[in-house]
């Protein structure tokens, strides 16, 4: 017995001291951060007077800003940057040659940060929130993200407000859709960089005789023994059902991206109508659950988005076609244009503990999303542009999948800010009717229950 | 403590509880005796550690206490006070935006790492000063007695010699309790915290909470955790015994038909088994999963044919996905155990069967009154370790459903075919709410460890040692 405890002792001492080493690390670290501080009140007491002539720059900037607003993409604010920083940004992996190149340029456009390192990492924008939440210091300075991720991100203090000045550049730059994407409550927190983020169909020629009507289309693969892909056990595609006969569904966010209260009415007629309608499609023999073309086999029809584009060209050949989303008719004859979600990426720039590198991420972010380096972007990478002058160029005006998306959007709502539970609770919903667990011969009655819970769920995820 | 002491030592020896006051209480006893009893160098170690072996002489103890006192302190003052001090609220300053720059505030994901590590590390300072008060009491006694005191190359050497296990034990045991141990008080802790979306470090604080989490999971309700915890730790039992059990006998009968007399091409059929063991299980396990899709290779091909007019559901069904995944489990499991079969029966004594033929037992009869109870009790051990494993069976069950088909009856995104594990894991990186997830842990780790004990001590070849022998 003794002998065990000595062991330990001697074991516990050996770390005692060990431990006793790396605590010395964040003191050293605190000692420098100290005097970099101290530094840096030094160089603020000398700068405070050239603040003060930028502030009046500035205010003189102001006035005529508003007239150049749309065109002129702000640039970098004056200010100290002779200390070199590190800035890392993360883009999706096929972005990141292009953001490199673009990077340089920038760094061209601003001698002054020809000493500053700016790495680019690849990060999906689905996968980017997630990994800055789950450790906010070591996340990137700069990254894109998919909009639906912003209430998370805002709410979590990973994600920096636009500066100031760049607010109404962005807010005239870009389509409204993606700026009402990119604000919490009344605040801009985000650039947006692409607004392609929203589904159509694309239908085999061949096979579809009417791409307008969902009823026909079912007729038509069935009889082709051809499969109807749609994601119904998405929180994001079946809102094509549910806004279609009128249902809404939002959440009210305050400024710290916190949701306050729930919009929805689901548990209504309407929305049993559009539940009836998904029961219909998932009864359908053709009918297959998912929405990516890559793992899709003997299609007719796919409710998909830009983004699979090229690989759905290439399965479908000569027939490949696209058009907005089908409508469908109820039992008691009305018709229903299918609706959806429009969505959008979006550039974020993270808190950051240093003026000049803030705006450092903030100037970078706008010359990002600005509209040149969007179409250069959508030539590059084929990402549809948000910016307004960018849509209207002769390149993606001539995009087949783009122009179906464009008359989509029309009917859709732009997508605003969900809590990550209502995905999760949509899934389960769709889950629900693939798996029969709400049958097709359902009554009214049992779906109206179905419903009800699942807009109690809703509204719980609101407090 | 005398009369703790006394009451304890009244009651059996064999209560742990017991035994460990009545230690407690002679410790106490021995550190007030030496005090009083013992010299002002003994005295003055109470205070600085390693005081009186330094003076008389004992230079390389002396010094190692001296130093380790030193070193805690240093640590305590520049590191570790700063972090204990917050620990009963893990943190009040908020952080702050000073015009556009962040200020952050206390971090309580940091305050409460560091204060279990500096807890533990006031610990071992305790029980080093126990051990340098022992030290003096022996040196004093031994002096007294007129022996000479240990000199300090002999202290020293024996660390390569009579104590040598503490020199190669130090490091594993470090790594043991950076690695292990800390996480695993670190996460108990977030069980009892609000640690979850809402609290993020370093934005947002997050404090105790007590027992609510535990609450939470044992209330019925809309937003209670109770009904889906029943649903998924049901599923968990009984894919863990059906994994378990399906997969032993199987593997151990086609490995019996293999070793057979007179069948043919014995190691063309084990090959062929083995080579599901070749393929990386997460390959074949993510290629079956697609086979069996809606729009997968198995439906495609039966449609094509005519068999069936709608896909089945193998996937989206709740009961069809939980007996594919047993019965895919079975595949992957079967070579595995084929293989420790083959080896164990070649080992049974043929003399057995042979007399058991003679006296004229059926085949059956041969089976269950002696390969059966042979192989129990060889693979006992293997069989308790093979349920736990499944328990905790994330493999499987992620890559083949990834714990669907989800439901709006289950609530915290679980789904049917979801063991607690992956529940766990859906909990942390999904929906970031790390609170449920510790506490699903702790869950976990009570359900395997009640389940392995009992099964434990009922295992033949724990139970009858020499059983076989």
């Amino acid at each position: 017995m003794k002998k065990k405890f000595v062991a330990i002792m001697m074991a516990a001492a050996t770390a005692g001291t060990l431990l006793a080493g790396c605590g010395s690390a964040p003191a050293t670290d605190a000692a420098k951060a100290d005097t970099a501080a101290e530094t840096a009140a030094t160089e603020a007491v000398a700068a405070a007077t050239d603040a003060a002539e930028a502030v009046t720059e500035a205010a003189e900037g102001a006035t005529e800003a508003p007239a150049a607003d749309a065109g002129e993409v702000p640039g970098l604010v004056e200010g100290d940057y002779s200390t070199p920083q590190e800035v890392k940004v993360w883009v999706a992996d096929n972005a990141v040659d292009f953001t490199n190149e673009q990077i340089a340029e920038f760094q061209k456009a601003n001698p002054d940060l020809a000493d500053w390192t700016f790495t680019v990492e690849p990060v999906g924008e689905g996968d980017a929130a997630t990994n800055v939440i789950t450790d906010v210091e070591a996340g990137a300075d700069v990254y894109t993200f998919a909009q639906d991720q912003i209430a998370r991100l805002v709410s979590a203090g990973a994600l920096e407000e636009v500066a100031p000045d760049n607010v109404a550049w962005v807010k005239a730059a870009n389509d409204e859709g993606s700026v009402g994407a990119a604000t919490v409550g009344d605040t801009l927190y985000a650039y947006p960089v692409t607004s392609d983020n929203g589904y159509f169909m694309y239908y085999d020629k061949s096979v579809v005789t009417d791409p307008s009507d969902l009823d026909t289309i079912i007729k038509d693969c069935e009889a082709a023994g051809k499969n109807i892909y749609m994601e119904i056990n998405s929180g994001w595609y079946n809102t094509a059902f549910f806004f279609a006969t009128g249902c809404t569904l939002t959440y009210d966010t305050d400024d710290q991206g916190n949701f306050t209260a729930a919009n929805v009415d689901y548990a209504t007629d309407a929305g049993v109508a559009a539940l009836k309608e998904m029961t219909k499609l998932a009864n359908s023999s053709s009918f297959q659950n998912g929405s990516s073309a890559g793992n899709a086999t003997n299609y007719a029809v796919i409710i998909d988005g830009t983004w699979d584009a090229e690989s759905i060209k290439q399965v479908l050949g000569d027939n490949y076609a696209c058009a907005k989303l089908p409508s469908f008719t109820t039992e008691d004859g009305q018709t229903y244009q299918m609706s959806g979600f429009g969505g959008f990426k979006l550039v974020g720039v993270k808190p950051q503990e240093d003026d000049a590198k803030l705006s450092v991420c903030d100037a970078l972010a706008a010359y990002l999303t600005s509209g040149d380096v969007q179409l250069a972007r959508y030539n590059a990478i084929g990402w549809g542009p948000s910016n307004t002058t960018a849509q209207a160029s002769d390149e993606v005006k001539s995009d087949v999948a783009l122009t179906a998306l464009a008359d989509q959007l029309q009917y859709t709502i732009p997508q605003g800010q969900y809590p990550s539970e209502y995905w999760d609770r949509a899934k389960a919903l769709g889950d629900d009717i693939i798996s029969k667990t709400i049958t097709a011969d359902a009554s009214d009655e049992d779906l109206m229950a179905e419903l009800q819970t699942f807009q109690d769920d809703c509204i719980s995820y609101a407090q | 403590m005398a009369n703790s002491n006394t009451a304890d030592t009244a009651v059996t020896k064999t209560n742990p509880v017991a035994a460990f006051f009545s230690a407690l209480g002679s410790n106490f006893r021995e550190i007030g005796t030496t005090f009083a009893k013992g010299d002002w160098r003994t005295k003055l170690s109470y205070l600085i550690m390693g005081f009186g072996p330094l003076l008389r002489g004992q230079i390389a103890k002396g010094l190692g206490y001296l130093i380790a006192e030193g070193m805690f302190l240093w640590y305590m003052i520049g590191f570790g006070a700063q972090y204990i001090s917050k620990f009963s609220t893990l943190g009040t300053v908020e952080t702050q935006k000073i015009h556009r720059k962040t200020v952050y505030g206390d971090n309580s994901f940091l305050i409460l790492l560091f204060s279990i590590l500096t807890i533990v590390i006031i610990c071992a300072l305790i029980l080093l000063w126990r051990m340098n008060i022992r030290e003096n009491f022996i040196e004093e006694k031994r002096l007294r007695e007129g022996k000479p005191l240990e000199t300090n190359r002999h202290f020293l050497t024996s660390f390569l010699d009579g104590n040598f296990d503490k020199t190669l034990l130090a490091l594993p045991v470090l790594g043991i309790f950076m690695f292990t141990v800390l996480p695993i008080i670190f996460m108990i802790c977030i069980a009892f915290t609000n640690y979850d979306k809402s609290h993020q470090s370093p934005t947002h604080l997050f404090t105790w909470v007590g027992l609510e989490n535990f609450r939470n999971l044992f209330s019925f309700g809309s937003n209670g955790f109770a009904s889906t915890f029943g649903t998924v730790l049901t599923w968990t039992l009984v894919w863990a015994f059906f994994a378990t059990f399906t997969t032993y006998f199987l593997g151990m009968a086609v490995a019996m038909l293999i070793n057979k007399k007179g069948i043919r091409f014995k190691k063309l059929w084990r090959t062929i088994l083995v080579v599901t063991i070749a393929v990386p299980q997460f390959v074949s396990l993510l290629y079956v999963a697609k086979m069996f899709a809606g729009d997968g290779l198995v439906n495609g091909y039966l449609l094509k044919w005519g068999v069936i007019s709608q896909p089945i559901p193998f996937w989206t069904n709740p009961t069809l996905s939980k007996i594919m995944i047993v019965l895919i489990n079975i595949w992957i499991g079967i070579p595995y155990m084929m293989l420790i079969a083959t080896g164990l029966l070649m080992n049974i004594p043929s003399d057995l069967y042979e007399s058991a033929r003679i006296d004229g037992a059926s085949p059956w009869q041969m089976f269950w009154s002696i390969t059966l109870p042979y192989m129990l009790f060889v693979t006992g051990p293997y069989l308790l370790t093979s349920f736990t494993g499944n328990l905790n069976n994330f493999n499987v069950i992620y890559l083949l459903t990834q714990g669907g088909p989800t439901s709006g009856r289950l609530t915290g995104n679980a789904g049917y075919t979801d063991l607690l594990v992956t529940w766990l894991y859906k909990m942390t990186v999904t929906a970031t709410n790390y609170k449920m997830a510790a506490v699903i842990g702790i869950m976990v780790f009570l359900v395997t460890a009640v389940i392995s004990l009992i099964v434990y001590n009922m295992l033949p070849s724990v139970k009858d040692e020499e059983g076989f022998q």
